[in-house]
């Protein structure tokens, strides 16, 4: 009996506060890839200088549809790489950023590119979460079997017990947009607007579970409420949960992060019933 | 392919019994008979020639060398045979250089075999001559036309801008901003070479009104143009951009503006660019503004590429009618000179050798003649005009200096 209540006295000092706010949490030791348009290193490494932080170097590589990657020479192809990976080190200084530019070739990228930066990233760089604040909507993933080549890169991320954060559509729920639409195997987000930037919400609302803040802090846009700077959030905070424990695999972050905003935010319906948060 | 022999024989006897030995040759011959000179030239002036067989006489004053002459000022690639009597009367030198291919002595060796075997001789020599001729003059055609319509071309395409905006993308810009409300706007086109050469790649803006400009000071990769197509929509900025840190650069147009709405416009792989509203009228852009510029980019994105599409066929034109250009040359100097057979320049030459002087040499003297023929062929008469003229005042000046007189 006395054990008994020992074990939830102590389980009652596990505060969701508690946990996100341990001094431990920087992210320290955890590898995470940035799919996206590349990362201004100097840019990256001279704000978080100002805030008395210093950075790992980030590493990465330039892919293209086809071809070996070319090396990442500490450029973006486009600020928005950037804006996120500074979310993402604002929350989780001491993360191990590699950078994966997929923007490099053209105006746009492709799946065939993107396919290439996740295969690079689980197999050379052995990173622990994957952000990927872009996503494709369905009717540039036609025919079917291109989307099950997402499907299937997304569950091996899985079964390596590496985490994918995935943006939704900024339309969402009107427009679809994947992986985010994968649910199961990763975190889907949504884009809300909250105090605090390590708020997480579980609202699960056409496929999409999560909303994260939506602000970023680097660039003219970056205070405008976008999925992709919610993603890099949720990112952030999960970086910041697998440095407290680096073994847990992708659905235990994901219950973790149930329970903390189930217990953060006792008024938010797990079963999607609650209309979606200020967004815009 | 087929021939036409054409007989010029005062002999109506001789002409019947010529047409009757050609008929063996088939149907591809076609054999015209006549009597005189001035028929022969009326249908030598009408319709293509190929052989000639001309009577050395043709009574009434005139001979076969004479007609062929005339004949030559209407078919420059005629080929004769000459049917004599009279054979010592012929001048081989002045006869080559019309074009007479073969003798036929009346007097010791025309028969029917020896008739035909001089006239098949002649065919099949003249048949390859003819198709090369035909190919040259093909060729001669095609390259003037390609040579006439690939200036044009290039000039229509090559240097102008490698993205042709037309003018329906800006109708689509002018659209946005009135079902909108912005108070400007601009059309941005980034072109990166697939090279990945950072000094091809260009940045252009196309405002509603007026020229497009070149943007040299800002990288692409710093802008918000560049932002909203890795973001893949359209990016919404509600307050006045501040002066953004070292990873991003405001272009022109940018600054000093209340409000943006920059849509992505994905074209191919080497080509991107954005539709860029500015300062709506009325509060800031709003869901259904992003709505209505994401289906206008959608549009526009659509005619670049088609208008882009359209360029690079233009261009692979240019290229393969440059190639065909460079290909027809090859063509025509590989195509041999239709010199005449060895057979006929050794027949020359004895017939030289039998009446001409003893201190001249006969092969000096075809080879003097063939070069007179080529150049003949190649620049016409005056060029022959200008070589007598030469060779004339050459000869003064070598017995001066010879001390002859």
């Amino acid at each position: 009996m006395e054990s008994a209540n020992l074990i939830e006295g102590l389980l009652s000092q596990l505060t969701p506060e508690r946990l996100l706010r341990d001094v431990r949490a920087t992210g320290e030791g955890v590898r995470v890839a940035v799919v996206d348009s590349g990362i201004e290193w100097t840019v990256l490494a001279e704000r978080a200088r100002q805030r008395g932080v210093e950075l790992l170097p980030v590493q990465g590589a330039v892919f293209r549809p086809q071809g070996t990657p070319l090396p990442y020479t500490g450029r973006q192809s486009s600020p928005h790489g950037t804006t996120v990976a500074d979310i993402i080190v604002t929350l989780a200084p001491r993360v191990q950023l590699y950078s994966a530019d997929v923007f490099a070739w053209g105006g746009g990228t492709s799946l065939e590119t993107v396919l290439a930066a996740l295969q690079y990233a689980l197999d050379v760089w052995q990173v622990k979460i994957i952000n990927l604040s872009l996503g494709i909507v369905e009717q540039r993933l036609q025919p079917g079997p291109r989307r099950w080549q997402l499907l299937q890169m997304i569950e091996q991320a899985y079964y390596r017990d590496v985490l994918v954060v995935a943006a939704a559509h900024n339309d969402h729920p009107f427009t679809r947009s994947y992986p985010a639409a994968f649910a199961p195997p990763l975190l889907s987000v949504d884009k809300g607007v909250f105090a605090d930037p390590l708020q997480v919400v579980y609202r699960l609302h056409e496929q999409v579970e999560f909303q994260a803040h939506g602000r970023g802090y680097l660039g003219p846009y970056a205070t405008e409420p976008a999925t992709s700077w919610a993603a890099a959030h949720l990112t952030g905070i999960a970086a910041r949960l697998l440095s407290l424990k680096p073994d847990l695999k992708p659905f235990e972050v994901k219950t973790l992060l149930y329970w903390l905003s189930r217990n953060r935010n006792p008024a938010t319906s797990p079963h999607g019933t609650t209309p979606t948060k200020s967004t815009d | 392919m087929s021939e036409t022999i054409l007989v010029v024989d005062d002999e109506e006897s001789v002409r019947r019994t010529f047409a009757e030995w050609l008929s063996a040759l088939g149907p591809t011959v076609t054999v015209i008979s006549v009597g005189d000179a001035e028929s022969a030239l009326r249908v030598a002036s009408e319709r293509p020639v190929d052989l000639a067989i001309l009577d050395w006489n043709l009574g009434s004053g005139s001979d076969g060398l004479q007609l062929l002459e005339d004949l030559v000022e209407f078919q420059p690639e005629l080929t004769a045979i000459l049917v004599t009597g009279f054979a010592h009367q012929a001048t081989p030198l002045q006869a080559l250089r019309m074009g007479v291919r073969d003798y036929l002595d009346k007097n010791t060796d025309l028969t029917r075999e020896s008739f035909l075997a001089a006239v098949q001789r002649q065919l099949a020599r003249l048949r390859p001559l003819k198709r090369q001729r035909e190919l040259q003059r093909s060729l001669a055609a095609f390259r003037t036309a390609v040579e006439q319509i690939v200036p044009y071309l290039q000039g229509a395409a090559v240097w102008q801008d490698p993205v042709p905006v037309p003018q329906a993308a800006r109708d689509l810009l002018r659209l946005a901003l009135r079902i909108t409300a912005a108070t400007d706007g601009v059309l941005l086109v980034h072109v990166r070479p697939s090279s990945g050469v950072a000094a091809e790649e260009r940045l252009t803006l196309y405002p509603v009104e007026g020229d497009p400009t070149t943007i040299t000071e800002v990288a692409f990769r710093h802008t918000l143009a560049a932002t909203a197509l890795s973001q893949q929509e359209p990016l919404v900025l509600t307050e006045a951009p501040s002066t953004p840190p070292d990873a991003f650069c405001l272009l022109p147009p940018e600054k000093q503006r209340r409000n943006l709405l920059i849509a992505p416009l994905v074209i191919d792989t080497e080509t991107a660019g954005a539709l860029e509203l500015f300062d709506k009228a009325t509060g800031t852009f709003s869901q259904e503004d992003v709505a209505v510029v994401r289906a206008t980019a959608e549009l526009g994105a659509d005619l670049l590429r088609r208008s882009r599409a359209e360029r690079h066929s233009q261009r692979l034109l240019i290229d393969a009618l440059a190639a065909a250009l460079q290909a027809t040359q090859q063509v025509q100097d590989l195509i041999p000179d239709d010199r005449p057979p060895p057979e006929v320049l050794e027949h020359i030459k004895k017939g030289l050798e039998q009446t001409a002087a003893p201190q001249e040499d006969p092969a000096v003297v075809v080879q003097l003649l063939e070069e007179i023929r080529t150049l003949a062929r190649h620049h016409g008469t005056p060029a022959v005009e200008y070589c007598v003229h030469v060779i004339r005042h050459l000869r003064p000046l070598l017995d001066n200096c010879w001390g002859r007189q």
